[in-house]
């Protein structure tokens, strides 16, 4: 039982990497055969080498890199400003009861409205403007940024911003230097997930109405019946989102450094 | 000056950061009537009840009493960090509503910042009052030389053992040059040989700066050995019990343990606690 057992038990392990090594090349190769054989409709459902080509087409146009730019700028842009205005007013509300009084109840009211229910009245107040798309992801972003911060700062110990107190610490240095770090491993938690929000926001906003992105790329490519575009845009998207969750995750584990 | 017992090696002493030349304020504590209560999930907690006492200007004073029975509470509110429900807390005459940096507060726990360096940790006070970085830094390097940690001055709180901790926190306390000291069982986590270095520290400080110091203990002979007074409080809702004058000589050494006045005395302090805490253990059956 002992050696065979253990012998067996490592051989499926072995096993196990090589099926995971192989998973993603194996399912291309299906969907290349399943695409050509004819079952399918090969416009609809073009296989891989085709969808390559449409990136590669893509690239070489150069409109890939400006459709790049116009996306990561509103995310970025958005991410930004979401999660800077999500982090102050949190701190504010989960330090001082009194602000709390004030606006916690309006965003618990606004939290939970999915940011893409409001495309039409962003549309109506912005028209199409990159205002209106910067306002969709600020929206999303904040205000899961906000309520990841107000539960972070009342989670900070009592004893450490009693010590503080004891040392004469004015207000801003216990906010920022107290309060604001005692919260960072929750704020980085919110901040992580408002990464993925706010490339989910970016999509709605693209769908509304755009002149350059990923996504606006994808819908002009659907019109057109470019399907291998249309899979080709998934593709950089899928993988602009995953890049940025990874860098963020990485990030999140370098900020709370004392650990 | 005593040299330090156990530690002849070591040349800086607390004493050496303070600024010889600083002014003994008037600071005088009174504690009147104060009953302290907290609002818990089985009702309301007495914590502290009706508690009057007064320390003089430069009086150390040791407070001991039953576990739970509202020690650390009394001290925080002496603190400024708990509101009285009845009552008042005097410094120098001023009512206590707020902290106020001259009055240095060791905790219980330790409370270090956990992302601040021991350095930045004890540097913070300074800080806090506006001192340049620069001397900030200066001071908590002469304190940490004091508590003997200057090889862990640039490490993180979760890396230090709970004494070494609570050497950081007492140093942190001592970087305001406070004039009043509130210590809640300071030296509880300390070995025995840093604890006694500790002990001297504090004994020189006082009496070279005049510092006024209350001082919670669960060590009998380290509240006799360092103190003017023992208060010894009563099981909770705490009480003062007993108000017992050390009029031991000083300065005073660990040899004194063997006089016939510090026997005596500490008989009746342990006879006293003895019996309240019996009835403090039969209390807490009763209600259970
Ligand atoms: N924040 C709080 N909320 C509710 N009850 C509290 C709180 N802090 C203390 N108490 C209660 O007040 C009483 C006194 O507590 P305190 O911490 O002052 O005791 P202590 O004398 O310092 O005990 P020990 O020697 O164990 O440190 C206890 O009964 C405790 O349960
Ligand atoms: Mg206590």
């Amino acid at each position: 039982m002992s050696v065979g057992g253990r012998s067996s038990a490592s051989a499926t392990a072995r096993l196990s990497v090589l099926v995971a090594i192989l998973s993603v090349p194996a399912f291309t190769g299906v969907w290349e055969l399943v695409a050509r054989s004819g079952f399918v409709n090969a416009v609809l459902f073009p296989p891989p080498s085709t969808v390559a080509v449409a990136i590669l087409e893509w690239i070489r146009s150069g409109q890939f890199f400006a459709d790049l730019m116009a996306s990561l700028s509103r995310v970025a842009a958005g991410f930004a400003i979401g999660a800077v205005g999500g982090i102050v007013l949190g701190v504010l509300t989960g330090r001082f009861r009194l602000v709390s009084s004030l606006l916690s109840p309006l965003f618990h009211i606004l939290r939970p409205i999915p940011p893409v229910a409001f495309v039409p009245i962003v549309i109506l107040w912005f028209g199409l403007s990159e205002t209106g798309k910067l306002f969709l992801v600020v929206w999303g972003v904040f205000f899961t940024v906000w309520l990841a911060t107000h539960i972070g700062v009342q989670k900070v110990d009592r004893g450490l911003i009693r010590a503080a107190q004891m040392l004469g610490t004015p207000q801003p240095q216990m906010l920022w230097e107290i309060v604001f770090l005692g919260a960072l491993p929750y704020i980085t938690v919110g901040l992580r997930t408002a990464v993925s929000i706010s490339f989910y926001t970016l999509v709605a906003a693209e769908l509304a109405g755009a002149f350059a992105g990923i996504v606006y790329r994808i819908e002009i490519a659907q019109q057109n019946m470019q399907t291998g575009q249309v899979m080709g845009g998934l593709a950089a998207l899928g993988l602009l989102s995953f890049v940025a969750d990874r860098f963020f995750a990485s990030l999140a584990e370098r900020a709370v450094w004392w650990r | 000056m005593t040299p330090s017992l156990l530690r002849p090696d070591q040349p800086l002493r607390l004493v050496d950061t303070y600024p010889p030349s600083a002014p003994a304020r008037q600071t005088t504590i009174r504690v009147e009537d104060l009953s302290v209560v907290f609002d818990a999930p089985s009702g309301q907690v007495i914590a502290v009840d009706r508690v009057s006492l007064a320390v003089a200007q430069g009086e150390f004073v040791s407070i001991v009493g039953p576990s739970g029975c509202g020690k650390s509470t009394l001290l925080n509110a002496m603190a400024g960090l708990e509101r009285p429900f009845e009552g008042q807390v005097l410094m120098a005459g001023e009512a206590m509503l707020a902290p106020r940096p001259e009055i240095g507060m060791v905790f219980q726990q330790p409370h270090l910042f956990p992302w601040k360096s021991v350095r930045r940790n004890i540097a913070h006070g300074p800080r806090a009052l506006g001192k340049p970085n620069a001397e900030a830094l200066r001071i908590a390097d002469n304190l940490i030389e004091m508590i003997g940690l200057t090889r862990f001055a640039s490490a993180y709180p979760h890396t230090l053992s709970g004494g070494m901790q609570q050497r950081v926190a007492i140093a942190r306390a001592l970087a305001n040059q406070p004039r009043v000291l509130l210590m809640d069982e300071p030296f509880g986590a300390l070995d025995a040989q840093t604890r006694a270095v500790m002990q001297d520290n504090l004994l020189e400080l006082r009496e070279r700066i005049n510092a006024t110091i209350v001082f919670v203990t669960h060590d009998i002979d380290e509240a006799i050995l360092l103190s003017d007074r023992v208060l010894i409080m009563s099981a909770g809702p705490g009480r003062i019990l007993k108000d017992l004058q050390v009029s031991l000589p000083r300065p005073r050494s660990s040899a004194i343990v063997a006089e016939a006045a510090y026997i005596a005395l500490k008989r009746d302090c342990l006879d006293l606690i003895r019996s309240e805490g019996r009835r403090a253990f039969e209390q807490m059956e009763i209600r259970t």
